[in-house]
């Protein structure tokens, strides 16, 4: 098992005043897997992410990646976890304004031994003509296209998507979803993203349904489809 | 395989680029302040090493007297039994016409070919070969617009400048050594070639002789205790021969050599205190940009960190600017401060004194003090103000939740009118801005009221020192000389080295009173004593304290007990009893060595060969014109600093406020507000943050500055007691307002060109 979520617990607010998001969650998901986790807003599944992304903490139950728990790394180890392991992708792209495409790919591969090939992956992300732009002479596609090739150009064993699609488009979206398909195949990463359109259940190997901090549904897609034929 | 340069450096530059107008106005600000700094420090450090270097290079004598009459050879043996070597080094002293209008110019101290001791510099020009050459002092040639080439006429005698010189002996032009100040105006010293020195004659001649100990005494007691039984075999051996000992002058108590080596140092506290002040000032501004751009990128960095940045990537990534900006501006401001500065100092410097010829020297402690510190002060000013915020998660980042603390809950403001409801509002949400804003006046204001207050404080030093003195006429003498004089009044006077952890040694005047003076009215404590309330305001004195002092040569140490403190602005000394006074310096009751007096008391009524020095106005004001002189330029210099400072604090602050609210004007001005209206919400409330950030800054740097006074008054012997006129406060209050304004105006103009559509911005 490559990602084990045992029992997660996560409340917010003071005492008197508690809200529960995550209300003992338990799911595991295989190595090169595509899981999407779907529910409405304030379901928890956010949340969720970033604990798995080490950005927060769970109050009971515990993340694991690897045989690895997360709830037993100091900051330091957390850190490094993240660097190792996981690419984050935002639903706002959230790329540094006065660096170029290709810099704020680098980014990313400054934080690998082994990164993947810059030039390749330009390829591949469809961004290599565009390469020398800043951020703010691409599209949103094209800026989302970059904030993944950051987060993919270390290669990490996992890709966490946080609404990835949110401010874009249908068709800049299908083309976005398309991308982290064509990576998820290419470089076997794992795929975790979290969205609230329904339609994107097609294309996981995996889906998992929150509603109001618990898991409603959570199934292998045994009828997966291309992103190509994906419609909302 | 080759790790990956971190990407994040390829944005500095352009960082640079961006805000160019921002950086190069703190750039060179640091470069024109570190430049100024280390061209002092350097100058000062190289004039004391040339200086200190000096005594060997020159073979400057361990000490001299003068005879009334030409020493014989069995007198010169006999003092030189002594373990000395004694060398003739005569001189005349003749009227001197600079300027061919056959009247007197002041008076030169004219010196044959000194090749053993006191050796000659020449500066520009050569000695004297001729016998109608002379060479004189750099200082007084150029009060007295001479030049090599130059003719002068000594005692009806022309002579050509042939060169410009300093005399290892007379770094300072004091024609008497118990005269208090120099006149370089009026008394120069040059060399002639012997034969020349000779055609003077005997009429102005003074017999000098120079001596030099065979072993080199180790310490200034040793060398008290030589010079002593040096004294003591002369005086005995003169009076054997029938000569007469007209001055006896060892080498520490020679102000002439020791004076301007005792100056040099002096300004130091203060200029190293400004720096630092100033550099704390940028890495504030430094800190208040780099906060704002962290806020700004906010959700960037919290991604570089989900990413697994770590927190210290990050942080030398923001301080990297700043921290390349200083240590550049440090490399140049130094260079600037061996080159262009170096020469500004040198010049005050040489204004006043007659060093030999000055060489540059690497200054390591200068460079210290000039580029690792003012690093050091910028990185700590910035880590203070990143730190909180670089230790926050990076969820809080994406989310841009930078404020640690809790949600406040919102204040009502009952029925205050709606405008001011609405400037209220403004103000508590831009708290943090205001508190930031409010520290920067902080800054500028410390930096304003250095630079106005000092020469206040010096003249209003020079007045209270006159007004305050207890009479017109104060005498030291060599011992008890009865007077028949109404007006005299004897006293007792010593001075001791005050012994404080704080401030270096200084020498403290401590008197004996007659019970009954007329001119000190304030009834004297029966033990202990009283000292004078700027001494217990320097030395942080109170009644029952004990104060520790230390006799110079002998060591012998002192403890009085403070009994009573009473009002003498600008004086620091301590009173006894006349009694007291005998009894605890061990003299005979009766014992006085001084004479106060509201008239003169001429050769007739006290000879001039029994007093030591008399006091005069010029000396009662000594420390206010010695600050003067080295500092007043750079007040006015300050002055300029201190407001083209406040004017970049006052705009980059509430530029900040202003951008962070560009969202809601723009709103606003959907809403249908003019530029007007919004200004009048907006910079008005601006205005009442920089009135009330003006108020307290004032309160409060009043209460700084006395701590800084004693900083800058360790280089300097003295006080200077710290009073602020209301004119004054008035003065920097309307100063920082109407620089506000101006900055208010060019804000006005900003807002109007903050577009509506920035309201319509997808708002995270």
């Amino acid at each position: 098992m490559f990602l084990e979520i045992k029992n997660l617990k996560k409340s917010y607010g003071e005492a008197g005043n508690r809200t529960e998001v995550l209300k003992g969650v338990s799911f595991s998901v295989e190595k090169g897997e595509i899981c999407v986790l779907l529910g409405p807003s304030g379901s928890g599944k956010s949340t969720l992410l970033n604990i798995i992304g080490g950005i927060d903490t769970g109050d009971e139950g515990y993340v694991s990646i690897n045989g690895e728990k997360t709830e037993d790394m100091k900051e330091k180890a957390l850190t490094q976890y993240r660097r190792k392991h996981l690419g984050y992708v935002f639903q706002m792209y959230n790329l540094i304004p006065n660096l170029s495409v290709k810099e704020n790919i680098e980014v990313g591969a400054y934080l690998s031994d082994k990164p993947l090939d810059i030039n390749d992956l330009l390829h591949t992300l469809g961004l290599y003509e565009h390469r020398h732009k800043l951020p703010n002479q691409l599209s949103g596609g094209q800026q989302q296209r970059t904030a993944i090739g950051r987060a993919i150009i270390k290669n990490p064993d996992i890709l966490l998507c946080d609404e990835p699609t949110g401010a874009l488009d249908f068709h800049t979206s299908k083309e976005i979803l398309k991308l982290i398909e064509d990576i998820n195949q290419k470089y076997g990463s794992t795929v975790i993203m979290v969205t609230h359109n329904d339609a994107l259940k097609e294309m996981a190997h995996r889906v998992i349904k929150f509603r109001d901090g618990n898991i409603r549904k959570d199934y292998k897609n045994e009828t997966r489809i291309p992103v190509e034929e994906l419609d909302w | 395989m080759k790790k990956t340069k971190n990407p994040l450096r390829k944005r500095l530059f352009r960082e640079l680029k961006a805000d160019f107008g921002k950086y190069i106005a703190l750039f060179l600000f640091m470069v024109a302040t570190i430049g100024f700094v280390s061209g002092f420090l350097v100058a000062a450090g190289s004039m004391q090493k040339t200086f200190d270097e000096s005594f060997d290079k020159y073979n400057i004598e361990d000490g001299h007297f003068v005879l009334k009459e030409e020493a014989s050879d069995s007198l010169i043996e006999e003092i030189e039994k002594k373990q000395i070597e004694i060398y003739s080094d005569y001189y005349v002293e003749e009227d001197v016409d600079t300027n061919g209008d056959s009247t007197r110019d002041g008076t030169l101290r004219i010196f044959g070919e000194r090749e053993e001791i006191n050796k000659v510099c020449v500066l520009s020009g050569e000695l004297p070969k001729t016998g109608d050459e002379i060479a004189l002092d750099r200082v007084y040639m150029s009060n007295n617009k001479l030049k090599v080439g130059d003719t002068v006429s000594v005692a009806g005698k022309k002579l050509e400048i042939c060169g410009i010189v300093a005399l290892s002996d007379y770094s300072a032009l004091f024609q008497d050594n118990s005269a208090m100040m120099f006149d370089a105006n009026l008394f120069g010293v040059g060399v002639v070639i012997n034969d020349t020195f000779e055609a003077f004659g005997e009429i102005h001649k003074s017999y000098s002789y120079g001596w030099k100990y065979d072993t080199e005494p180790k310490t200034e007691k040793e060398e008290k205790k030589k010079s002593d039984k040096i004294g003591e075999k002369l005086v005995l051996t003169a009076m054997q021969e029938g000569n007469e000992i007209e001055e006896f002058l060892p080498n520490y108590a020679n102000r002439a050599i020791h004076f301007a080596g005792e100056d040099l140092g002096s300004d130091k506290p203060m200029m190293t205190v400004l720096l630092y002040v100033l550099i704390a000032i940028i890495g504030f501004v430094f800190a208040v940009t780099v906060n704002n751009t962290v806020e700004k990128e906010a959700t960037v960095i919290g991604t570089l960190r989900a990413s697994g940045y770590t927190k210290g990537e990050i942080f030398r990534h923001y301080i990297t600017i700043p921290l390349v900006i200083t240590f550049t501006a440090a490399i140049i401001g130094n260079i600037l401060g061996y080159t262009v500065f170096e020469d500004v100092a040198k010049i005050m410097y040489q204004g006043s004194f007659s060093f030999t010829t000055y060489v540059t020297n690497w200054n390591e402690e200068a460079f210290v003090l000039t580029t690792v510190v003012p690093m050091i002060i910028v990185f700590i000013v910035i880590a203070f103000a990143l730190g909180r915020k670089m230790s926050l998660s990076p969820l809080r980042f994406i989310r841009k939740d930078l404020d640690k603390k809790k949600k406040v809950k919102v204040i009502k403001l009952g029925k205050l009118p709606f405008l001011t409801r609405f400037r209220i509002r403004i103000i508590l949400q831009n708290f943090t801005g205001y508190i930031t804003l409010f520290i920067g006046i902080l800054f500028a204001a410390l930096l304003l009221m250095f630079g106005m207050i000092m020469p206040s404080l010096m003249e209003s030093y020079g007045e209270d020192a006159l007004k305050y003195k207890p009479c017109n006429y104060q005498y030291i003498l060599y011992g008890p000389y009865e007077i028949e004089n109404e007006q005299a009044e004897p006293y007792c006077v010593t001075n001791l080295k005050m012994q404080d952890d704080f401030y270096d040694e200084e020498e403290i005047s401590i008197y004996g009173l007659q019970e009954d003076s007329k001119y000190y009215k304030e009834q004297l404590p029966e033990n202990g004593v009283m000292v004078t309330s700027d001494m217990a305001e320097k030395y942080q004195l109170e009644e029952g304290d004990i104060i520790n002092l230390q006799e110079e040569y002998e060591g012998k140490l002192y403890a009085f007990r403070v009994e009573k403190i009473f009002d003498y602005p600008t004086n620091l000394g301590i009173y006894m009893s006349m009694e007291a006074f005998a009894e605890t310096f061990e003299f005979e009751d009766g014992y006085f060595n001084g004479y106060f007096s509201n008239e003169e008391l001429t050769d007739s009524v006290l000879p001039e060969e029994q007093i030591v020095t008399h006091i005069t106005d010029e000396e009662l004001t000594r420390v206010s014109r010695q600050m003067d002189d080295s500092m007043g330029e750079m007040f006015g210099m300050v002055q300029v600093f201190a407001i083209v400072l406040f004017i970049l604090l006052i705009y980059l602050l509430t530029k900040q406020i202003l951008e962070k609210n560009a969202q809601s004007i723009s709103m606003v001005k959907v809403l249908g507000y003019g530029n007007g209206e919004i200004a009048g919400l907006y910079i008005v409330a601006s205005i009442w943050g920089v009135i009330i950030s003006a108020i307290l800054s004032l309160v409060f740097n009043t209460i700084f500055f006395q701590f800084l006074l004693r900083i800058f008054m360790n280089g300097y012997g003295g006080w200077f007691r710290l009073v602020i006129s209301m004119e004054m406060y008035l003065q920097m209050f309307f100063l920082m307002l109407g620089t506000y304004l101006l900055v208010a105006f060019m804000q006005f103009l900003k807002i109007k060109k903050i577009p509506m559509s920035q309201a319509l911005k997808n708002v995270e």
